[in-house]
C-alpha cells in the first residue's frame, strides 16, 4: 500500500485507479453473481464472500499445489463451484420455500459458517501467499507502475461479463431465467420449470464467485479467512448499482473498487471498509433503490 | 368420454378454507366452454388446479381427479401439463414486464424443442395480431391493456395447445377489444379445433360465444348446460345478466346442492 | 364449563384440594426451598439431589393441570393465565434460586461432569439471553431487519468504559448509561428503517456495524492504548453492608469477584429485563410491534403509528443490547481490539434461529443451547467412550464447533423453523395428546 502525500499526483492516482479497476472488476463479477441470485430467487446470499474465499482456496489447491495447467484448472474450479451451486439450490434453498426473508438470510449465514469451518479444517488458519500463476511484473505508463496482473484480471472479468450477458440475453435458458425473475407464476404457467432455473442461477453465481476468488488470489496480499470479508464488500457494489440491475452491479463494483483504492492509498487502509459503506449510505440516502434500481411496489 | 379435459369431484382447499367443493367439468375436444361465476366462486382456483399452480398460493387438491385425454394430470408438474397441450392466458395477463413482446411470445414456447418451427409459430401469431408486429422489440410492460392481452393470448398460442384456457379475458379492457378477442377465440376454436375454456365474469359476452357453460358458486357447480339454455335461464338472467323474469321464485326453485354447515373446530 | 369470557365473574370456584394443587403448592415450594438449602455455601451433599427431586415433583404438578373454563377479565390480563403456566414460572423461579447453590456446593457428578465451568457458562448464558431476547424483539417480533446488533454491544462497552472507568461511575452507573446511549443511537439507527426495506436495510445496519467497529478501535487507541480496557470488578457500596447476605471481605469491601456473586448481580438484571420485555409485548405498543411485523402498510391503515413503533422497537432493543454489552464487558473484565468481530453476529443468529424466532423463550433456549453445546461436545470428546477415540474430532475442536453451529442453523431453518421453542411446544403437548385432552 502506498501512502501518498500528494493527492493530485497523476501517476499515483493512475496506479491507484488501475488497481482499483482490477479490484473493482472482481467486486463487479462477485456483485453480478449476487444480484443475479437476488433478482432471480429473491434470496439475499450473505455467504457470497465465503464462496469467493472457497474459490480462492480451491484455486490454490488446483493451480498451486497440484500445479495444473491454468486453463484446465480454471475449468475445473468453475465446474466444481457450479456443481456446488446446484447443491445449494437442490439441497437447501428448495426446501426453504415460503420462509421469511430474514430466515433465508440467516440460512445463508449458516452456510457461510460451514464453509469457513471446513476451510479452516482443511487448510488451517495460517495464511497463504498471493498466487503467482498469472504473469507477474509490471510496466511503466506516464510515470506509474502498472501491474500486468491488474490488466489481466480486468480483461478476464470483462470477457466473462460479456459472455454472461450474451448468454443472458440471447440464449433460451437466459430468457427463462429472466422470465422467472420477472414473474414466477407466469413462468410456471408457461411450463418453465422454476427449479431448474433457480439451480442454474445458483450454479452460475457460484461459478462467478469462484472465478472472482481465483482472480482475487492473484491481487490480494494474502489468502486467508479474511477473504470472506472482502466478498462482503461486494454487497455495497451491488446495492449502489441497484439490486434489480445487473449492469448496475458491474458499474457499482468498479466504482467501489476505485473509491476503495483511492481512499486506501490516500487516507489509510483501515478506512477502506468504512468508506465503501459510507458511499453506500450516501447513495441510499439519495436514491434508496440504488442508482439504476427500480422501485418495488409493495402490495397490501 | 375419455377425451378432452375431464374434471371430476375436485375439492381444493387453501389452508382451512374450501375453495372448490366437488366440481365436475368436462371440456370435450373442440368444445368452447365457459365457466361463469361471481368473485370468489372458485373459478381461478379451478384454473390453478388444472395447470398445477396451486402450490404457489398455498392451495392443495384434497380429492378428485383431472384427466386430459384419459391420462391424469392433477398435481403433475406444470411443465408436463403444458407439454400435454394445455395453455393458459392468466388472469391479469401476467406478461413478463421487462422482456420484449417477442421474448414474451417465445416464452410461450418454453416447452417446445423444435426451434425452426417455433419461429414459424411466432410468425403465425404475429399474423394473427398485426399490431404486435410493429411492437416486436418493445418492452412488454409499456404496452396498453389491450395490447398486453393480445400478447398474452399469442403467448399461449405459441405452445400449439389443444386446450386454451382464458382466465378473465375481459378484465379491464375496452369492449371493442374484448369483442375482437372473443371473435378470435371463436375462430381458433372452429378453424383449428382447439378446445377453449373461458373463465368469465362477463356472462353475457361469454354466453354469446361459448357453446356450453357452467355456473360456479361458492366452489360448487350450480348450473350447467348449453349456452342457449343458460341464456334463457331466469336465475342466470337475474344474477349474471342483469334482469328480466321473476328471479326470486326461480332462485328458490333451483335444486341447489346442500351446503355443509360449517362448525368451528376449536384449535 | 363452557369457556366463555364472563366479565368479572370472580375467581373460579374450586375445591380446597384443587386450590392447593393449582395455586399454592408450586409457589410455596419455590420460596421455601432456597431457604432450606441455606443462603450460605454450606456444601451439604444431599441438597442438589433433593433439589432435583422437588423439581421433578413440581414439574409433574405443572404438567397435569387442567384448563380453567371461565376467566374473569382480570385473569385474562394476568401474566400467567393458566395454572400450568404459573407452575412453569414457579419451576423457573425455583431453578434460578437454587442453581447457584448447586454449582457452588461442588459435588461430584458421575463421569466428571464439570459443574464448576457450568457456573461460568450459566452467567454467560444469562447475559447472552438478555441480548438475544432484545434482538429477537426487534427482528423476530417486530419483523425488522438488523445486523447492527453487535454494534450495540460495542456501544455498550464504550459507554460502560466511559461512564464506568473514565468518569468513575462504576458498574452501577455504567449499565444504565449504556442503556440510555443505546436507546438514543438505536433510535437513530432506526431512522433508515423508515425508508429502506429488505436488503437495503440489512446493508445499512451492516454498515452501522462496521462504523461502530471502527469507532471502537479509535476509542480504544485514544483512551486506553493497545492493551485494551480493563474493567474493574464492581463493588457493593459500604452503605449497603448492613444487609444479611453481605459479608465484607478482609479489606472492608464487597467485591463481585466470584461466579457466585456475579450470578446474583447478573440474574436479577436479566430476569427483570426479560420480564419487562414480556410485558412490553402485552402492551399496546407491543401489539403495534406485532402489527408492524405482519403488514406495516395495513397496520398504518389501522391507526398504528408505524414510524413510532419501529423507532421504539429499535430504541428499546438497542438499549437492552447495549446494557448487556456493558454488563458483559464488566463480567469478562477486559476488552481489546479483537473482542468484537463479525462472528458475533453469527453467534446471535444461531441463538435466535435455534431458539426460535419471535419469542423471548426462544432467546433463552437458544442461549442455553449455544453455550452448552460446545461444553457438552468437549466433555463428550474427552470422556464419552466411543467419541473420544475419533482423532479427527479432537484435532479440530473449534472448527468443528463452528461447523456444527452452521449446520444446525441450516438444518433447523429447513426442517424445524420454530427451533427449540417449537420442539418444546411439541414436548409440552405430548401428555395432552396422549390422553386425548385439550389444553387451552
Amino acid at each position: 500500500m502506498i501512502v501518498a502525500s500528494n493527492y493530485l499526483d497523476f501517476s499515483v492516482n493512475l496506479q491507484l485507479i488501475v488497481g482499483g479497476l482490477a479490484l473493482g472488476s472482481i467486486y463487479a463479477i462477485v456483485a453480478l453473481g449476487f444480484v443475479l441470485v437476488y433478482k432471480s430467487t429473491d434470496v439475499l446470499n450473505l455467504a457470497h464472500g465465503e464462496f469467493l474465499m472457497l474459490g480462492a482456496y480451491f484455486s490454490v489447491t488446483i493451480l498451486v499445489t497440484q500445479q495444473l495447467n491454468f486453463f484446465l484448472g480454471l475449468v475445473i474450479v468453475l465446474a466444481v463451484m457450479a456443481g456446488f451451486g446446484l447443491f445449494i439450490h437442490y439441497g437447501i434453498m428448495r426446501r426453504m420455500v415460503g420462509q421469511s426473508f430474514f430466515a433465508i438470510v440467516l440460512a445463508t449465514i449458516g452456510i457461510a459458517t460451514i464453509i469457513r469451518a471446513v476451510l479452516l479444517i482443511f487448510y488451517g488458519p495460517a495464511e497463504r501467499g498471493r498466487m503467482k500463476v498469472l504473469p507477474q511484473g509490471n510496466f511503466r505508463l506516464s510515470g506509474a507502475n502498472i501491474k500486468y496482473v491488474d490488466i489481466i484480471v480486468f480483461l478476464v472479468v470483462a470477457l466473462c461479463v460479456l459472455l454472461f450477458f450474451v448468454f443472458f440475453k440471447y440464449t433460451r435458458l437466459g430468457l427463462h431465467i429472466r422470465a422467472v425473475a420477472d414473474d414466477l407464476e407466469a413462468s410456471a404457467a408457461m411450463g418453465i420449470d422454476p427449479d431448474r432455473v433457480y439451480a442454474m442461477t445458483w450454479a452460475t453465481a457460484l461459478a462467478m464467485a469462484g472465478l472472482g476468488g481465483l482472480l482475487f488470489g492473484h491481487v490480494t496480499a494474502a489468502i486467508d479467512q479474511n477473504l470472506a470479508a472482502i466478498g462482503l464488500r461486494a454487497f455495497p457494489a451491488a446495492v449502489i448499482g441497484g439490486l434489480s440491475s445487473l449492469g448496475g452491479a458491474i458499474i457499482g463494483g468498479l466504482i467501489v473498487g476505485v473509491i476503495e483504492q483511492l481512499a486506501g492509498g490516500h487516507i489509510g487502509t483501515k478506512w477502506r471498509e468504512p468508506v465503501a459503506f459510507g458511499v453506500l449510505f450516501l447513495v441510499l440516502l439519495v436514491r434508496p433503490t440504488g442508482i439504476w434500481g427500480r422501485k418495488d411496489l409493495e402490495r397490501v | 368420454m375419455s377425451d378432452g379435459l375431464v374434471v371430476k369431484g375436485l375439492k381444493v382447499v387453501y389452508g382451512g378454507v374450501t375453495a372448490l367443493d366437488g366440481v365436475d367439468i368436462t371440456v370435450a375436444p373442440g368444445a368452447f366452454v365457459s365457466v361463469l361465476g361471481a368473485n370468489g366462486a372458485g373459478k381461478t382456483t379451478l384454473v390453478r388446479s388444472i395447470t398445477s399452480l396451486l402450490y404457489l398460493h398455498k392451495g392443495r387438491a384434497r380429492a378428485g381427479t383431472i384427466e386430459l385425454d384419459g391420462s391424469p394430470i392433477l398435481n403433475k408438474k406444470s411443465r408436463v401439463i403444458v407439454k400435454a397441450g394445455v395453455a393458459q392466458v392468466p388472469e391479469g395477463r401476467k406478461l413478463f414486464p421487462n422482456l420484449t413482446v417477442e421474448e414474451n411470445l417465445l416464452c410461450g414456447a418454453a416447452t417446445r424443442t423444435d426451434s425452426a418451427e417455433i419461429h414459424q409459430s411466432l410468425s403465425e401469431v404475429l399474423e394473427l395480431f398485426p399490431q404486435l408486429e410493429r411492437m416486436r422489440a418493445q418492452t412488454a410492460g409499456l404496452l396498453s391493456g389491450g395490447e398486453q392481452q393480445m400478447v398474452a393470448v399469442g403467448r399461449a398460442l405459441m405452445s400449439r395447445p389443444s386446450l386454451l384456457i382464458c382466465d378473465e379475458l375481459s378484465l379491464g379492457l375496452a369492449p371493442k377489444i374484448v369483442h375482437q378477442l372473443f371473435e378470435l377465440l371463436t375462430e381458433i376454436n372452429t378453424e383449428r379445433g382447439t378446445s377453449v375454456l373461458v373463465i368469465e365474469q362477463n356472462a353475457r359476452l361469454a354466453l354469446q360465444h361459448a357453446k356450453q357453460a357452467y355456473v360456479l358458486e361458492l366452489g360448487q357447480v350450480l348450473l350447467q348446460g348449453s349456452a342457449e339454455q343458460l341464456r334463457d335461464d331466469p336465475m342466470v338472467q337475474e344474477l349474471y345478466l342483469g334482469g328480466g323474469g321473476d328471479a326470486r321464485a326461480a332462485y328458490a326453485a333451483i335444486e341447489r346442492p346442500p351446503r355443509r354447515k360449517r362448525t368451528r373446530r376449536p384449535q | 364449563m363452557t369457556g366463555t369470557l364472563a366479565p368479572d365473574a370472580g375467581p373460579p370456584r374450586m375445591t380446597l384440594k384443587q386450590l392447593a394443587r393449582h395455586k399454592m403448592t408450586p409457589f410455596a415450594i419455590a420460596i421455601v426451598t432456597p431457604f432450606l438449602l441455606g443462603s450460605i455455601e454450606l456444601g451439604f451433599r444431599w441438597q442438589p439431589y433433593a433439589a432435583v427431586v422437588i423439581l421433578v415433583v413440581v414439574a409433574r404438578l405443572a404438567w397435569t393441570s387442567t384448563p380453567s373454563g371461565e376467566q374473569s377479565y382480570r385473569q385474562d390480563m394476568a401474566l400467567w393465565r393458566l395454572p400450568s403456566e404459573r407452575s412453569w414460572a414457579a419451576v423457573t423461579v425455583f431453578a434460578l434460586l437454587t442453581l447457584p447453590f448447586m454449582f457452588a456446593s461442588g459435588f461430584d457428578p458421575p463421569m466428571d461432569f464439570p459443574w464448576a465451568t457450568w457456573f461460568t457458562i450459566t452467567n454467560t448464558i444469562l447475559i447472552f439471553a438478555m441480548g438475544a431476547a432484545a434482538f429477537n424483539l426487534l427482528v423476530g417480533y417486530t419483523g425488522q431487519i438488523s445486523l447492527a446488533h453487535v454494534a450495540f454491544l460495542v456501544l455498550g462497552s464504550i459507554t460502560g468504559a466511559t461512564v464506568g472507568i473514565q468518569w468513575s461511575g462504576t458498574f452501577w452507573l455504567a449499565v444504565p448509561a449504556a442503556g440510555i446511549a443505546g436507546a438514543i443511537i438505536g433510535g437513530i439507527v432506526g431512522l433508515p428503517a423508515l425508508r429502506l426495506r429488505g436488503l437495503y436495510l440489512l446493508l445499512a445496519t451492516l454498515g452501522v456495524h462496521f462504523v461502530m467497529l471502527l469507532a471502537w478501535r479509535e476509542y480504544l487507541l485514544r483512551n486506553f492504548g493497545f492493551v485494551g480496557i480493563r474493567f474493574d470488578k464492581p463493588t457493593i457500596p459500604s452503605w449497603l453492608h448492613w444487609l444479611p447476605f453481605i459479608n465484607p471481605d478482609e479489606n472492608g469491601e464487597f467485591l463481585i469477584n466470584s461466579q457466585f456473586r456475579w450470578y446474583w448481580v447478573i440474574m436479577p438484571i436479566t430476569v427483570v429485563t426479560l420480564l419487562f420485555m414480556v410485558n412490553v409485548i402485552r402492551t399496546r405498543e407491543g401489539r403495534a410491534f406485532a402489527a408492524v411485523r405482519e403488514r406495516d402498510v395495513s397496520a398504518s391503515l389501522l391507526g398504528v403509528n408505524v414510524a413510532r413503533s419501529k423507532l421504539l422497537a429499535f430504541a428499546l432493543s438497542s438499549a437492552i443490547v447495549s446494557m448487556s454489552g456493558a454488563m458483559g464487558s464488566y463480567y469478562l473484565g477486559a476488552r481489546g481490539e479483537d473482542s468484537f468481530n463479525i462472528n458475533l453476529v453469527l453467534n446471535y443468529a444461531v441463538i435466535i434461529v435455534v431458539g426460535g424466532f419471535s419469542s423471548i423463550q426462544g432467546a433463552i433456549f437458544g442461549s442455553v443451547f449455544f453455550w452448552a453445546l460446545p461444553e457438552w461436545f468437549k466433555w463428550a470428546r474427552e470422556e464419552v467412550w466411543i467419541i473420544k477415540d475419533i482423532d479427527f474430532l479432537s484435532d479440530h475442536p473449534s472448527e468443528i464447533d463452528l461447523a456444527i453451529k452452521g449446520i444446525l442453523v441450516v438444518i433447523i431453518l429447513v426442517y424445524k423453523p420454530e427451533g427449540l421453542t417449537g420442539v418444546w411446544k411439541d414436548v409440552k403437548s405430548i401428555p395432552s395428546r396422549l390422553s386425548g385432552r385439550r389444553e387451552l
